[in-house]
């Protein structure tokens, strides 16, 4: 869950890569994301990362993403051992595991610099249809609430005696039902209130809704999604037909 | 002047309740006015707001009987989205009617439902904010704000759509006094400066009634008092269905007993005050 809140979640910030048009960002995310699935060496790999730490630099998230990776260094670990044991080839595990961690750095990379407003943006120019944008911005934009509403319900049931912290693991899940059932009771309510307060601001009145921010890709925009996409180009190129394979 | 809102021997039950929430419900406001309505919890005062803005029969179905008008057309016959831009509904908890991820957007967010072109959207939402002194907090997050912000900005949400009735749930429930006080202070100043009609559930009577033209007490869905605030707390009835009668009425009725000060309604400290100064005199 930590690891999870700290390498995806966006905060505020002013970098030239923050200012950039979502859906820039995201087909950058997505050619890093592609261009670590392309490569097979793990030399090769290594200028994926550095490239991806080089952008991380340039949007000023060095550190978060230093700690995503850090915190996916246990997931990478597992693959990799799981990988020695059934491929029992080092540099195939070793690809593998840092493979997992250079894919979880392109993806958070986006979501870090992305703010919620922005990826409604992103999925409205992919025509998606009104309801289910407007769930997915509900669905963010309760995060935080749920959250704190988690916290306070632990807290409540702590001080009625509720040992949270106590126990095996099948004991500690079973204590986690006095927090759940409050918790699904809230939601329940929070969304019958929801419901009525759009539908008493006109949700739905009309097809297709305004809004009141425009966004519009710059020049600088266009500039730099063709410089991504000769990037890649010419990576993927220099992948199969420059550069010496060793593996796979 | 005309009546805003006219409430006609409305009956409502809901479908898995076998008691009606509302009986035989008679009201009318005239334009302009603000309107008080308290009684004990479950009697049903939110279902009532429910009926004047629509909710109740469009969204809740249920037994229905009587008729809502809201300048002058009939509710069961208006749809959600005509109602929506005449009807401004505050409800009790903020936190669930802010939608979006920044202040100015949420605020948008009726009017973008409504397909207002952008400029119109842009001068409307600052026209709000300028009404409710958050322009500030525009690009600020839900999670940004305190519990009085967050009740700011959802009422600004609903003043965009510039309705002519706000009709208000509870709305200082979750606010500490000052931020409450600040709150009542907005509800007199639209009223004031715009002519809006407010329709207000609270039980906080000693902040609204100098405000309040008139004060409606329910109980177990019927309509059971209703005058002017001095009226219905002086009446000796209004305690017997729970509604709270202000501490300054208390103290007055106990000076007045000991032949301290004249046995005057009095609502407000300044009236209280002034008594006592012209008794010692
Ligand atoms: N959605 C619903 N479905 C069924 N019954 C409901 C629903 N909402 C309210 N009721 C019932 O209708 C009656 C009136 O409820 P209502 O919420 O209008 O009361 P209220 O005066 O607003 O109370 P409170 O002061 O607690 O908010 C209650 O008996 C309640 O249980
Ligand atoms: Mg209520």
């Amino acid at each position: 869950m930590m690891w999870l809140s700290g390498g995806f979640i966006f905060r505020r910030g002013t970098s030239v890569y923050h200012r950039l048009d979502p859906r820039v960002k995201l087909l950058i995310s997505s050619l890093m994301f592609v261009t670590t699935l392309l490569v097979r060496s793990l030399y090769e790999l290594a200028m994926v990362i550095a490239f991806m730490v080089a952008v991380a630099a340039v949007a000023t998230v060095l550190r978060r993403v230093a700690r995503t990776m850090a915190l996916t260094f246990i997931f990478s670990t597992v693959i990799f051992v799981l990988n020695l044991i059934v491929t029992k080839n080092l540099e195939t595990s070793a690809l593998y595991a840092v493979r997992f961690v250079a894919i979880v750095v392109s993806t958070s990379l986006f979501f870090i610099t992305t703010s919620p407003d922005e990826l409604e943006q992103v999925m409205k120019t992919f025509r998606l249809p009104r309801d289910v944008v407007f769930a997915f911005v509900t669905a963010v934009r309760f995060i935080p609430v749920m959250m704190l509403d988690t916290l306070q319900i632990m807290d409540a049931q702590k001080s009625r005696g509720l040992e949270l912290e106590k126990g095996n693991i099948i004991r500690r899940v079973r204590n986690m039902i006095p927090v759940l059932i409050p918790l699904v009771v809230n939601s329940v309510v929070r969304s019958g209130e929801l419901a009525e307060a759009m539908e008493s601001r006109a949700y739905g009145a009309v097809r297709r809704p305004t809004s009141l921010v425009e966004y519009k890709a710059s020049w600088a925009d266009k500039v730099v999604a063709f410089a991504a996409v000769a990037i890649f180009v010419l990576t993927a190129y220099s992948f199969y037909f420059v550069l010496p394979t060793t593996v796979l | 002047m005309a009546n805003i809102l006219e409430i006609e021997g409305l009956s409502f039950r809901y479908p898995d309740s076998t008691r009606k929430a509302v009986v035989d419900f008679h009201l009318a406001v005239p334009e302009g006015e603000i309107v008080v309505l308290a009684g004990p919890s479950g009697c049903g005062k939110s279902t009532l707001l429910r009926a004047v803005n629509g909710l109740i029969p469009h969204m809740y179905s249920g037994e229905y009987s009587g008729d809502v008008r809201v300048g002058g057309a009939s509710v069961k016959s208006s749809t959600m989205t005509d109602l929506a831009q005449r009807v401004g509904f505050l409800f009790q908890n903020p936190e669930n009617q802010i939608f979006m991820f920044t202040v100015e957007r949420d605020i948008a967010f009726g009017l973008e439902n409504l397909g207002v072109p952008r400029p119109e959207i842009r001068s409307r939402v600052d026209e709000a904010m300028g009404l409710l002194g958050i322009g500030e907090l525009a690009l600020r997050a839900p999670y940004e704000l305190s519990d009085g912000q967050k009740q700011r900005v959802a009422l600004a949400g609903v003043l965009a759509m510039r309705p002519r009735l706000v009709i208000l749930d509870e709305p200082t429930s979750l606010l500490d006094p000052k931020t409450a006080a600040e709150l009542v202070g907005i509800v007199a100043k639209l009223r004031l400066d715009l002519g809006m009609t407010f329709l207000v559930v609270e039980h906080r009577l000693d902040l609204l009634v100098k405000l309040a033209d008139r004060l409606v007490v329910m109980n177990e869905g019927k309509k059971v008092l209703e005058g002017t605030p001095r009226e219905v707390l002086f009446g000796g009835e209004a305690e017997a269905y729970g509604v709270s009668v202000p501490a300054v009425t208390k103290v007055q009725k106990l000076l007045a007993s000991d032949g301290l000060v004249r046995e005057d309604e009095l609502l407000s400290a300044q009236e209280l005050a002034a008594a006592v100064r012209s008794a010692e005199a």
